[in-house]
């Protein structure tokens, strides 16, 4: 009786270690990868421009001018318009990119036709190419294009190319159990049907992680646009930020914050689906 | 016979079976084209001659119409630009150009990479005719065997069931061999001309063989600092890799568990990092570990001197940075891809195996990690050669120096870097891509080795 | 089968006799050259738009906008229109110009501009036809000239002189400045004339201040003022007669061990922050707070300091007044800066001149022509100085304005002002030449003292030439 007792108490404690270090790891999680992002949101409320004003982290004096001055002061830095080009150009990438990719992935993992294994190889060893060289080939395909400049050539480049990373997604199709489609198909479902009513709201997760990867490319990349867009109305942020002052760093930090805002909002509007990727109305074995 | 030399006479004995099975495939393969040569009938021969003619004698309008638009746009692109362009591959241009007197001259690497794109077009241009043989083929054989040939209408209902993948991987085929193949395909034979330096347009570039690959080798100075950031390219490729990929699983996994109440909460302080750009990230660290950032500022106020984080003696710290710095900037990724894949993992495996009483490490090594490097082993192989060509992290953290016993590199250098410092910078391309090309074919015979010896490649079938 | 394979090439004959035909017309095509004409006529082109490269600060403080205006204005009878080219300043027109995306004037440093040359992406310009011809002196119109063939061509009118200058805070200095920092009695405190004083009045503030103050701070690893060290003492970046033999690296040559010397001496009154860019970033906010007493850069960041100073609490008038902008301080001839006793001798320092140059790739040359000519006018030149207080490079306007203006328009002339090389192979120089320096002030900070004779300096900076010249000709041709 006792000793039952001591047991139980024993496996409680056990579970309540579990749990505190459970949260002590978490905390110190948090921390690190908070840090450094507080200490970029304090740096953009400081009010002298330059960084080494500070003590240590932490400025020594607050205000929130560096706001302000990124949205009205236009003259030299346009950061609304920069903004809004990298919402356009990152929200039409992530709408072509996720469905290029999905459909990539899922027709690799479901279908076996002749060429598949050659493209599977293939697109492995191209995505080792050291980069460098492939941006100045871009950079004249565009000329000839005639897409420089334009928002839709940069658009066109990170949809096409965002099917290179296929593999994470063709990774989890490989996961979801064949019985599903096998199912689907005796009750006569096309294998477009399949794809669309069985296949994709299974895939939510996976949905949401490529949604978010080709919505955060665009989103930060800095290559492509300084490259291809030369106005400096057409900019993006990325680009925009990087031709700020030395003496701006409080400005640098309000428009890396900004636009780290719309990232974490899609976070929050789509980690819902994320993690109960595989519930109601999949088939249960 | 111990298992290992059975292993070896059964690879040997398929490497064997592989070469003697060729002919015999090859025949397999032309035997269909030997058929429809000798079987076909007058209106295959018309589609042969022009394509979509064979299909409109048969009266299917539509499908007819297409090809025969498709011919049509083939024959204007060729006479329009495409013709040109293909010889322009071979010349690389012949008269200079001399923009002060408005003479327009060739400009050897755009006609080099429109004549990829040429050669390109006549790829797919024979892809096409190919299928329009076979269409009218089958039409005839259907005719033949006086069955009713399919219906235009079926034939587009197929795109969508049987032959989906048609459909769908025909935009994002074109897309990556457009921006991705025909990039690289350029880089590659840049190796093979004398593009760069002095030989910029509008000067025009020429074809040299594989002299650059000749340079490369004779040189003297080149071997040991190749050898040395090799080295230190393969750890930091290996040790940043697992880094990433382990505590990013352990971070998704340590968010699943039942206990951590507001999931969303805890998890979103990763995502912060995830959301703020990569190269502010890197400016950002390369500040707070400079003499004058707030961590010597702490560590001189407690009265100790200035610690060199990443300056000139900081071989070992200025590594250690890099690969927490890329850990920061890229575990958040790898936790919610983990997130995703795990949210997938089929529950019932853990309960049979808490029946069967396994503690909860023996099931995170029996079902959880072999699940996710099956469902991530191209994602790990992608996440290696990532790394393994990341240029970024030390063009930030500290860039702009050389140190003593490195021919133009420092010590923290990836092969990468000291490409560029080498070559890009400098505006020898053409060298920049002959190196390229030897360290691609390095990692790739490394990935592809560890790719087709994977489970996820061997078994692909396992966890259905 | 006879049928079907003679349809089968009839089609392939058709498709390569298609390709064939026109691949070789269009190869006749290229052989034939068109001629070509010169493009300046004299004659201005109607009705056209000039697309203005830019620097940023003349964009910041209104110049561009009025150079604009007073330009439309004055060609509005021919329909000229001259607008902001909206691109970064230092846009590569190598990269967008040959595809119709660059400006067609630009404004860039004469290194950036020079370096356009090799491709024949900028035009010769006809400098007789301009108004500023005879005031720009030989070295101004020099940093522009190259040769090609036979022929000697000029591509670029210079507006501004580029060059370190020392800033540093009036009311920092001793309060018997007058009495015991002025040997020489001129009204100029030693410590901002001679680099031996400042170096002692470093030390001095160091030691006063328990080490919380500097005096004379600079991030040592910056190439471009660090170089100036080099050149004092006999060298140079390339050799030859033009300075642009690159197999000639001259780092080492002359007496240059002794700036090296004197780096490594600086260091020891600064802290590790010199062998990183840290002080080029903080000298603003540092120099405002009073932490520095004075620093080296270039004259288009006076604003800067400004903004700082009154960011920190003064009035900008105060800022104004005591904000000093001077001449960088003269070295002394035994390269050791406790030595006096060989005397002092001038410094000479690396610089640059800014100025037009107009794209191969403009629509309407002689307009974008006008517009150089009228923006170097006396006029335009003038404003310029006052709204961005640069140093101009007409002498008119210099010695209009004289003071510190005129002073730097001389030393170009003197030759004081060693002019950036205008070749490519000048971005090799940096990375080499950065190291060295952060290795010397390290030596001494960190106190490993490897650097302490002459030829150990010697033997650095032999070094740091093999690496420029292995940078440059490895891989080369």
């Amino acid at each position: 009786m006792n000793k039952a007792k001591s047991k139980v108490i024993k496996a409680k404690s056990k579970k309540v270690l579990n749990v505190l270090i459970t949260y002590c790891i978490l905390i110190i999680v948090a921390f690190i990868f908070f840090f450094p992002c507080l200490w970029l949101i304090l740096a953009s409320f400081s009010k002298s421009g330059s960084i080494y004003s500070f003590d240590g982290f932490f400025p020594s004096e607050y205000s929130t001018d560096s706001f302000v001055t990124l949205f009205t002061d236009t003259v030299m830095y346009n950061y609304r318009q920069w903004f809004f080009n990298t919402l356009f150009i990152a929200g039409m990438s992530c709408i072509f990119g996720t469905l290029f990719t999905i459909l990539t992935a899922y027709c690799m993992s479901r279908f076996r036709f002749r060429s598949r294994k050659a493209m599977m190889k293939t697109t492995l060893v191209l995505g080792m190419f050291p980069s460098f060289m492939g941006t100045i080939a871009v950079y004249l395909l565009m000329t000839q294009f005639n897409l420089i400049n334009q928002h839709w050539g940069l658009i066109l480049i990170y949809s096409a190319q965002a099917p290179m990373g296929y593999m994470v997604q063709k990774g989890f199709f490989d996961t979801i159990p064949y019985s599903i489609d096998e199912a689907a198909r005796i009750d006569g479902a096309s294998n477009f049907t399949v794809f669309v009513k069985f296949i994709l709201p299974l895939s939510k997760p996976i949905l949401v992680y490529t949604a978010l990867t080709a919505f955060t490319w665009p989103w930060s990349d800095f290559i492509l646009p300084k490259m291809l867009l030369q106005d400096k109305n057409l900019y993006t942020v990325a680009v925009g930020l990087m031709s700020l002052g030395e003496t701006e760093f409080a400005r640098f930090a309000a428009g890396s914050i900004i636009i780290a805002i719309p990232i974490i909002i899609l976070y929050f509007c789509l980690v819902k689906y994320m993690i109960n990727g595989m519930s109601a109305g999949a088939v249960k074995e | 016979m111990n298992k290992e030399k059975t292993d070896g006479l059964k690879a040997r004995g398929k490497f064997v079976g592989f070469f003697r099975s060729l002919p015999e495939k090859a025949k397999k393969k032309f035997s269909g084209t030997k058929e429809i040569l000798t079987q076909g009938n007058g209106k295959v021969c018309a589609s042969m001659c022009i394509m979509g003619l064979g299909q409109l004698l048969y009266k299917q309008w539509a499908k007819g119409i297409i090809f025969l638009v498709l011919q049509l746009a083939f024959i204007a692109y060729f006479v329009l630009t495409g013709a040109t362009d293909l010889f322009g591959f071979f010349t690389l241009g012949t008269r200079e150009g001399n923009a002060w007197y408005g003479v327009e001259g060739d400009n050897s690497v755009v006609m080099l990479i429109m004549g990829i794109f040429a050669i390109l077009m006549i790829v797919f241009y024979v892809a096409i005719y190919i299928s329009n043989v076979k269409d009218v083929y089958k039409t005839q054989c259907a005719c033949d065997t006086s069955k009713n040939p399919e219906l235009f209408k079926s034939e587009v209902a197929g795109l969508l069931d049987k032959s989906f993948y048609k459909t769908a991987l025909a935009l994002p085929v074109i897309g990556v061999c457009v921006f991705s193949i025909l990039p690289i395909v350029f880089m590659i034979l840049i190796a093979f001309t004398n593009y760069g330096g002095d030989t910029i347009p509008p000067a025009l570039v020429d074809w040299v063989g594989f002299q650059n690959f000749a340079k490369i080798l004779t040189l003297g100075q080149f071997a040991p600092t190749f050898f040395k950031i090799f080295g230190w390219n393969m750890i930091w490729a290996v040790l940043s890799t697992a880094i990433n990929y382990f505590a990013g699983l352990g971070l998704a996994l340590l968010l699943n568990k039942a206990c951590v109440k507001g999931k969303a909460f805890w998890r979103a302080f990763p995502i912060l990092a995830y959301a703020i750009p990569g190269f502010i990230t890197l400016l950002g660290f390369k500040f707070m570990f400079s003499y004058g950032g707030p961590i010597n500022y702490y560590i001189q106020n407690a009265g100790n001197p200035a610690v060199d984080f990443l300056g000139i003696n900081a071989q070992w710290t200025a590594r250690l940075i890099g690969l927490a710095v890329n850990a920061w900037i890229s575990i958040p990724s790898t936790m919610l891809l983990a997130t995703g894949i795990l949210s997938n993992i089929n529950t019932d495996l853990y309960e049979a195996a808490r029946v069967d009483g396994a503690s909860a490490w023996k099931q995170f090594i029996k079902i959880t990690l072999p699940y996710m490097l099956f469902a991530t082993t191209p994602v790990l192989i992608s996440q290696f050669i990532g790394n393994f060509n990341n240029f970024g992290i030390f063009y930030f953290l500290r860039g702009g120096l050389y140190t003593e016993g490195y021919f133009l590199a420092s010590d923290t250098d990836l092969l990468i870097n000291w490409l560029y410092n080498m070559s890009i910078d400098n505006n020898y391309y053409s060298i920049g891509a002959a190196i390229s090309l030897i360290i691609f074919i390095i990692t790739s015979v490394i990935s592809l080795a560890v790719y087709v010896f994977s489970p996820s490649y061997k078994q692909e079938e396992t966890f259905r | 089968m006879r049928k079907t394979l003679s349809a089968l090439i009839a089609h392939v004959a058709i498709m390569l006799a298609v390709i064939i035909t026109l691949g070789t017309l269009g190869i006749i095509a290229s052989n034939i050259q068109s001629a070509g004409a010169e493009k300046f006529t004299g004659e201005l082109e109607r009705n056209v738009t000039l697309r203005i490269l830019e620097n940023d600060t003349a964009k910041e403080q209104g110049y561009l906008a009025e150079l604009l205006a007073a330009f439309n204005e004055k060609y509005k009878e021919y329909g000229i229109t001259a607008v902001d080219a909206n691109m970064d300043q230092y846009t590569d027109l190598e990269k967008g110009g040959p595809y119709g995306y660059g400006p067609d004037v630009l404004y860039q440093a004469n290194d950036a501009v020079m370096k356009y040359t090799e491709g024949k992406h900028i035009l010769p310009l006809p400098i007789e036809q301009l108004e500023c011809f005879n005031y720009l002196g030989e070295n101004a119109w020099k940093a522009y000239t190259s040769t090609f063939g036979e022929q000697q061509y000029v591509f670029g009118v210079p507006v501004n002189i580029q060059q370190p200058l020392l800033y540093y805070r009036e009311d920092l200095l001793p309060q018997n400045w007058q009495t015991d920092w002025d040997d020489d009695k001129n009204g100029l405190p030693d410590m901002v004339e001679n680099w031996t004083d400042l170096f002692r009045f470093s030390k001095q503030i160091r030691q006063e201040s328990g080490g919380s103050k500097y005096g004379y701070m600079k991030s040592l690893n910056d190439g471009y003022f660090a170089s100036g060290y080099f050149f004092s003492y006999g060298g140079y970046v390339f050799g030859g007669e033009d300075g642009k033999d690159t197999s000639d690296v001259g780092f080492s040559k002359g007496q240059s061990y002794k700036g090296a010397k004197i780096i490594r001496q600086l260091a020891s009154c600064m802290n590790l922050e010199c062998t990183e860019d840290t002080i080029t970033k903080n000298a603003y906010s540092r120099l405002a707070s009073g932490t520095y007493f004075a620093t080296m850069t270039t004259p288009d960041v006076y604003t800067l300091f400004l903004k700082e100073m009154v960011l920190a609490g003064y009035t900008e008038e105060y800022a104004r007044e005591n904000l000093k902008v001077i001449p960088v301080p003269k070295l002394p001839v035994s390269g050791d800066l406790e030595d006096e006793s060989q005397g002092m001798t001038e410094m000479t320092v690396m610089g640059g001149v800014n100025g037009y140059a107009v794209s191969s790739y403009t629509k309407a040359p002689n307009a974008a022509l006008a517009f150089v000519n009228f923006a170097t006018s006396y006029e335009m030149i003038n404003r310029r100085c006052e709204l961005l207080g640069i140093s101009p490079a007409r002498s008119d306007v210099a010695s209009a304005k004289g003071g510190l203006n005129e002073t730097i328009n001389e030393n170009l002339d003197k030759g004081v002002i060693y002019v950036m090389p205008s070749v490519r192979a000048l971005a090799q120089v940096w990375t080499p030449l950065q190291t060295f320096c952060a290795i010397l002030a390290d030596d001494v900070l960190n106190q490993k003292n490897l650097y302490v004779t002459d030829e150990a300096f010697k033997n650095g900076l032999a070094n740091v030439d093999k690496q420029i010249y292995d940078a440059i000709h490895t891989l080369a041709g």
